[in-house]
């Protein structure tokens, strides 16, 4: 235990250092990210505020079913959680140097994973404990609850549902070590892969959420009531239920079974955490060893003297220098399982909401409806685009790593190494955001009777935020760029990393803004039968045009200045 | 070949690099010695194009770095004192980048990286992702990389870094050759013995000030001051 803190020690003092550096770059990312965390936060707080009001208050639909769709949101929550710690863990417990290091000193291997874990854990949910308390509170404001007791839900509840996410995803990331070295990485990614959207689906049709509003339909006289009967009995044992019911409990003033409840979930929590601990203890060095052999499975010399798609010794069209940065940025992105296995997940994730949001039937013809129906869509394709942007952008410039000198002391124009990134970013995020355009804005384009003006305006937004969240990711990526960093995630989850993003949801909040009158006036025409001004259209498009255009010259001109510096 | 004229490099207010001045001619091999922290990589990183000096020029084979520095850069090859390489690239794949990178013709690429494999005897290892080399492998390839496009002038700065001896022999002759093939090397080295063996010239770095620059004979002659050896004499120039 005395090394355990000893350790842990060295690395607090390693945060403040690196966190309180006397830097310009420093201050510039701790006062940005105060000024923006603060909005961010206020903006949540309001809009849960404002969205308990609205469906309990304007909608009706009662706490019972207000909260079986908090409890359905809070598994997507915790598959997310899940996922992404599962990925996230890899690097940190496999790939760091870290644990390379700990590993050649007396330390037993279960406190090097304790340290590990619980650094990859806070690491990777700073944004999402602040996010998850601000929801809270706004949550928690419209009840009339004091601070201080969701200050205590937050801690004794969400942080305990989310350290139980990210116990459950490192005991599947050992598992699947464990058969990886046996089975081969890929097959068992593959499987793994199915098995999650499996629960999925599974999840989904067992909760159903239209039969849920049926079925509490039925009782209508009892809205508030715990309907135990309604949805699997064995649901109720998900820990996402658990959370629901100590809010829905704490709703109803039922204090002692919320205690009971959140009681259930810190016990569960700890129980699996000392399994998580006891498997670790026998298998974390070994599945660390195991790593090794798959790794260098696939690194053979007979793998090496294939020639590859976009083998370096293929002759291409494109200039040398053009063709040598393209396939490094190739091989680097795909050889890395981190990388490819994101953007696969986050490519089907796209795939399903572009495909579920196109069978959309809007069939209301009222103005506020269909208004707010588009531009939730419109904002989460955005948020989508950002999410991409931040994950595989940002990162660019920092995974360059210390092999940068080879570019940088060579006869390469630093605007053409800034540009293959930014073509390749923008293209990668211009395809998916084309996508989900398209895709969602063909129920609107059906409500208009073929009328494509909708189409137009989602395809022209779709270019214009792709360009700029990727000029924005890129630029801010450059700038607060960290060589001495070699997990992508890391460096998507940095403090630079979460100003940046949180400055894209900014710019995704004002093209809302400014779109939110003309799309209404839209609708309006649309549904009274009279004509549609295009000027309604043209000036907020041209205001979106001309915001894009101003955000991604300053991102170039940041991020073209942060290659000129010393190296 | 390379000229340094009055050349500083502050970082804040330490003064890394203080007024060097110095001309290396064509196929000269320079030396640059000098104790941890007197300037040696960041002079080095300079001449590189990875720093911008805060004063003075810098010139390789009469460009400007900071003004020409395409054409500076074309005809110069660096060699970092740490060999990072990527990771997920095999020591051909980053051969061929590099040859890329100075705009060569794919065969010529081909041609040039079998000799050096076969030159440096990395053997087999060039099929392999570099996340599997050991320090001294890495070397080899980073060395291998600076020769491909044939440059004209060499940068070096700590190359005998991770070297087996056999590794570090024939690095030692490959730029004993390229500088009696008219290549001006500019190293920098810890190594004593490497330096009287390779350099026609050494200058002596301390507190980011030349404090001695001379011939193998001037070098002599300064020893003979002391007890004949060279490791006396570093130190009393670097005190």
């Amino acid at each position: 235990m005395g090394t355990f803190l000893h350790i842990l020690k060295y690395k607090f003092i390693a945060f403040l250092k690196s966190t309180f550096e006397p830097r310009f770059a420093t201050a510039v990312r701790g006062l940005g990210s105060l000024l923006v965390f603060g909005g961010f936060a206020v903006v949540a707080y309001l809009f849960s505020l404002g969205l308990t009001k609205f469906v309990l208050d304007q909608t009706r639909i009662g706490l019972f079913l207000y909260h079986r769709f908090i409890s359905m949101l809070l598994f997507v929550f915790f598959m997310s959680v899940n996922l992404g710690n599962i990925i996230v863990s890899y690097a940190t417990l496999y790939k760091s140097s870290e644990v390379g290091y700990l590993f050649t000193k007396p330390i037993p291997y279960r406190q090097i994973f304790t340290l590990k874990f619980l650094d990859n854990f806070l690491y990777s949910s700073t944004t999402l404990f602040l996010v998850a308390l601000m929801v809270l509170l706004g949550y928690g404001t419209y009840f009339g609850h004091p601070w201080y007791l969701l200050l205590g839900v937050m801690v004794f509840v969400l942080v305990p549902f989310m350290f139980l996410s990210a116990s459950i995803a490192v005991l599947v990331l050992m598992s699947v070590v464990k058969v990886a070295s046996k089975w081969g990485f890929r097959k068992v990614m593959g499987g793994l892969a199915v098995v999650y959207l499996g629960i999925v689906v599974l999840f989904f049709r067992f909760s159903n959420p239209v039969k849920q509003v049926q079925e509490v339909n039925a009782n209508l006289g009892n809205v508030d009531a715990y309907f135990k009967e309604i949805g699997s009995g064995f649901l109720s044992y998900l820990p996402n239920n658990w959370v629901s019911d100590v809010l829905f409990y704490m709703a109803r003033g039922e204090t002692s079974l919320a205690l009971l409840t959140a009681g259930q979930l810190l016990v569960v929590t700890l129980a699996v955490f000392m399994v998580v601990l006891f498997v670790a203890d026998r298998f974390y060095f070994r599945s660390w060893l195991a790593t090794f052999e798959f790794q260098s499975g696939s690194n053979t010399v007979e793998s090496g003297k294939r020639i590859k798609l976009f083998d370096f010794r293929k002759n291409s069209f494109l200039s040398p220098q053009t063709e040598s940065l393209l396939k490094k940025e190739y091989f680097q992105f795909f050889r890395e399982a981190s990388q490819w296995i994101h953007l696969a997940v986050m490519v089907v994730l796209v795939g399903v909401f572009a495909l579920s949001v196109r069978n959309l039937n809007p069939t209301l013809r009222v103005t506020e409806i269909q208004t707010l129906t588009y531009l939730i869509l419109y904002a989460f394709g955005g948020f989508l685009s950002c999410s991409l942007a931040l994950r595989f952008v940002f990162p660019t410039i920092s995974l360059e790593g210390q092999a940068f000198w080879s570019q940088l002391s060579a006869p390469v124009d630093r605007r053409k190494v800034y540009m293959v990134k930014f073509v390749i970013g923008f293209l990668l995020v211009l395809l998916l955001a084309l996508l989900v355009a398209i895709f969602s804005n063909e129920p609107f384009v059906r409500l208009s009777e073929r009328r494509p003006l909708l189409m137009y305006f989602g395809i022209f937004s779709a270019f214009w935020v792709s360009i700029t969240l990727v000029a924005l990711n890129l630029g801010l990526g450059g700038y607060f760029a960290n060589h001495q960093e070699k997990n992508p995630i890391r460096v998507a989850s940095s403090q630079g990393a979460t100003l940046t993003f949180l400055v894209s949801l900014v710019y995704l909040f004002i093209l809302v803004s400014v779109v939110l009158v003309p799309l209404s006036q839209y609708f309006q025409s649309l549904f009274l039968f009279f004509p549609f001004d295009m000027r309604g259209i043209v000036v907020p498009g041209t205001l979106v045009g001309m915001l894009s255009a101003a955000l991604t010259g300053f991102a170039l001109v940041v991020g073209l200045r942060s290659l000129d510096r010393d190296f | 070949m390379i000229k340094l004229r009055n050349v500083t490099k502050k970082f804040g207010s330490l003064t890394a690099v203080d007024d060097i001045t110095l001309t290396v001619p064509k196929g000269e091999f320079f030396g640059f010695l000098g104790p941890n922290g007197a300037g040696k990589t960041t002079t080095i990183k300079m001449m590189a194009g990875l720093f911008t000096p805060t004063s003075g020029t810098i010139a390789i084979d009469g460009h400007d770095v900071i003004k020409n520095p395409m054409d500076a850069k074309g005809c110069t090859s660096y060699v970092p004192d740490q060999p990072f390489l990527y990771d997920k690239l095999t020591g051909r794949e980053f051969l061929y980048f590099v040859g890329g990178l100075y705009r060569m013709e794919k065969k010529a690429v081909a041609q040039k990286i079998e000799e050096l494999v076969e030159h440096f005897e990395i053997g087999d290892w060039v099929d392999k992702r570099t996340e599997d080399y050991s320090q001294g492998m890495k070397q080899r390839v980073t060395i291998a990389a600076s020769l491909v496009h044939e440059p004209k002038v060499l940068i070096i700065d700590e190359p005998m870094i991770g070297l087996d001896p056999r590794s570090a022999k024939i690095v030692r002759e490959t730029l004993r050759k390229k500088a009696s093939e008219g290549v001006s090397i500019f190293m920098s080295t810890h190594s004593l013995p490497i330096a009287e063996e390779l350099c026609d010239r050494i200058g002596f770095i301390k507190d980011g000030r030349l404090v001695f620059v001379g011939t193998q004979n001037e070098l002599q002659t300064y020893k003979q001051k002391f007890d004949g050896k060279f490791e006396s004499v570093f130190l009393e120039l670097t005190k």
